[in-house]
């Protein structure tokens, strides 16, 4: 893409979050998600393949779709109470709206019918964007808002885990499993939002890190299939060797990183009475187990049966950037005894 | 006093014998195959009545078929479940990493005949025909028929003569499609015995929007006549974009992981019989081909 456009493009992404960031009126916060979705649609069609603009077509309808249940909830809400800000949202109705746009945004069960199809069409980086940057924004206004009915927030949550994990059992595109397993911990981080709503911003940082690590191996291997995985021990035998490690981090397995956001919801959860419930999510983390062993099983744990073992490729020294996947997969794995530290500071 | 009515009108009899629809499909051959009906094909030649029946005088009510549909429907929908619960596609993980060749369409009884519909350009008003039936011993496919391109007589027709078998959409319970997920392979296989003639291989992927659905892949199969048997190997990255025949000029690579249909067409303008004898259609993994798409992505003429 012209490098002017790019930057442009790039630019605006930024602003919308950051414009969402700063936003204590409904319209400003609306208008930043409006341009942080405008903005990526070019970046989504940018191959001109037919399976990339259908991607591009249903991002847009669903965005689209929720921004504008945003407009109509805050509007109600400034009909009824008379005023705009984001935090004194106090009736019901327009809290509810908002929640279910807000989760139509992000991707949340049974919300999430978008989410598989559309990260499908995308390339790895692009994908990579809508599953992190895109949902800093729909978060930061749903860590503002007093949200009124308690168990939609929990049947959101709970339906998440339960459909990422189901979902991604038998997949192997490897966009699609990602994109289940952003709907998982997305229901995770939702679980937990009107309890510790500190949680659930650690959850979304430590799952940034850990789905960036996942994407830039995978475009490090350049493969989008489980099956071409197989051969990334003879590309890019270190990172063959780290992946199972980020994977069992995004299980949510002792003693990696991704530990902790599990452990500090199943805490929280079971401190609010709700150990059933609690219960439940922890099983349903197995299933999302299940996918990501199964990557890693195919990636790490099994040699292809017809390569000779003195007939490697080539091993070129590569010309990506590894140095970001270098920093995030050592966060991935090593950062779970910091965390009084990360609690303290989240908690400040 | 009340004039005798004078009809304007020519008889109705006398129109029906010209315009008659059932016209161009009599034939003396027997239906093997299931042809496409002229409302499938979606093309109303000029001068035919329209259907216009309205949507609830069409359907035709049977308790007993409503019934088999029923259980049949509900028996797809507990193998899907099952399927589920061993692995992509109903097989085990390892299966599916260790896949190298897949047999997709293998013509062994005259169950594997219903999976695929011709058509030939009797639906515009041409003369061509095309059968198919089973080969010797019940091994393979016979597709047969006789090429005409004399062009139908109404008026806006220049061309015609082409002939076509194509699978029919793989379907889940409740009508619902299926797509083939070919993305561990990267060749098509095909074991063919024809006449010299070079017919057409078209794979339709799934597409999104309307104006698209008519987009097909194709490439070229030269047949070799005489008894031997030909394996033929296309890799995936052969295949160029057309659309309704034409090929297009932003070409971009087939998406394997949703094709639903594949079919062989003949269009040589060698008015005459032809047949074409299919052993089976699979797939197959080459890891000497490395190759994206043959063809060029770039623009060749960029504006500035």
């Amino acid at each position: 893409m012209n490098p002017y456009i790019l930057t442009i493009l790039l630019f605006a992404m930024g602003l919308g979050t950051t414009i969402t960031f700063a936003s204590s009126h409904w319209l400003l916060a609306w208008m930043g998600l409006e341009i942080n979705t405008l903005a990526i649609l070019p970046l989504m069609c940018q191959s001109h393949h037919p399976r990339a603009v259908e991607a591009t077509i249903k991002y847009f309808l669903t965005q689209a779709t929720a921004a504008a249940m945003l407009l109509f909830a805050s509007i109600t809400n400034a009909w009824i109470t008379g005023q705009w800000n984001l935090e004194f949202m106090s009736y019901s109705l327009p809290t509810t709206l908002v929640t279910v746009a807000l989760a139509l945004k992000i991707g949340l069960a049974p919300l999430h019918a978008w989410m598989p199809e559309v990260l499908q069409g995308l390339d790895l980086t692009t994908g990579l964007i809508l599953s992190t940057w895109q949902k800093l924004a729909p978060f930061c206004l749903l860590l503002q808002i007093n949200p009124s009915n308690t168990s939609l927030l929990l049947i959101l949550g709970l339906a998440s885990t339960l459909v990422g994990g189901w979902g991604g059992l038998n997949q192997n595109q490897l966009r699609k499993i990602l994109a289940y397993s952003s709907i998982a911990h997305l229901g995770w981080m939702i679980l937990v939002l009107q309890f510790f709503p500190s949680l659930t911003l650690l959850t979304l940082l430590m799952y940034f890190v850990m789905t960036f690590s996942l994407f830039i191996s995978f475009k490090v291997n350049n493969s989008t299939t489980i099956n071409s995985l197989s051969m990334s021990w003879s590309k890019a035998p270190i990172i063959s060797s780290m992946v199972p490690f980020i994977l069992l981090s995004l299980g949510g397995l002792p003693p990696l990183s991704g530990f902790m956001p599990k452990w500090l919801i199943l805490q929280e959860l079971t401190k609010q009475s709700l150990a059933p419930l609690a219960t439940l999510a922890a099983l349903s983390a197995l299933l999302s187990l299940y996918f990501y062993l199964r990557i890693s099983y195919a990636m790490t744990l099994t040699m292809t049966p017809n390569i000779l073992l003195n007939a490697l490729p080539w091993r070129l020294p590569s010309n990506q950037h590894t140095l970001p996947l270098a920093i995030t997969t050592s966060l991935t794995i090593c950062l779970l005894p910091l965390t009084p530290a990360i609690i303290t500071l989240l908690t400040l | 006093m009340s004039l005798p009515k004078i009809s304007r009108v020519p008889a109705s009899r006398l129109l029906s014998a010209v315009h008659d629809p059932r016209w161009p499909l009599r034939s003396a051959a027997p239906l093997a195959v299931p042809k496409r009906a002229l409302t499938q094909s979606g093309y109303r030649r000029p001068g035919q009545p329209r259907e216009d029946k309205p949507p609830w005088q069409r359907i035709k009510f049977d308790f007993s078929k409503g019934l088999e549909g029923i259980t049949k429907h509900f028996k797809l929908l507990r193998q899907e479940f099952s399927d589920r619960l061993v692995g992509p596609e109903g097989k085990p993980i390892i299966e599916h990493m260790l896949e190298q060749n897949r047999v997709i369409w293998e013509f062994r009884g005259p169950d594997s005949l219903q999976e695929w519909t011709l058509s030939s350009d009797r639906e515009i008003g041409g003369q061509s025909e095309i059968h198919l039936k089973l080969g010797k011993n019940n091994e393979t496919c016979f597709l047969y028929g006789t090429l005409q391109s004399a062009p139908p007589r109404d008026g806006e027709t220049r061309y015609s003569g082409y002939c076509s078998m194509r699978s029919k959409q793989p379907l889940v319970s409740f009508d619902r499609k299926k797509h083939h997920d070919w993305s561990s392979f990267n060749t098509l296989h095909l074991r063919i015995r024809g006449d010299g003639r070079p017919w057409m291989v078209n794979i339709a992927a799934e597409s999104y929007f309307t104006h698209q659905k008519d987009d097909l892949y194709s490439y070229f199969l030269y047949t070799r006549g005489g008894p031997y048997w030909q394996d033929v190997k296309i890799p995936f990255s052969k295949f160029f974009l057309t659309h309704r025949g034409r090929i297009q000029d932003n070409q971009h690579p087939l998406w394997l992981d949703k094709v639903n249909t594949i079919g062989f067409t003949l269009g040589d303008k060698a008015d005459g019989p032809f047949q074409l004898e299919i052993d089976f259609i699979g797939v197959c993994k080459d890891y000497a081909h490395t190759e994206d798409f043959a063809y060029e992505v770039y623009k060749r003429n960029p504006e500035v």
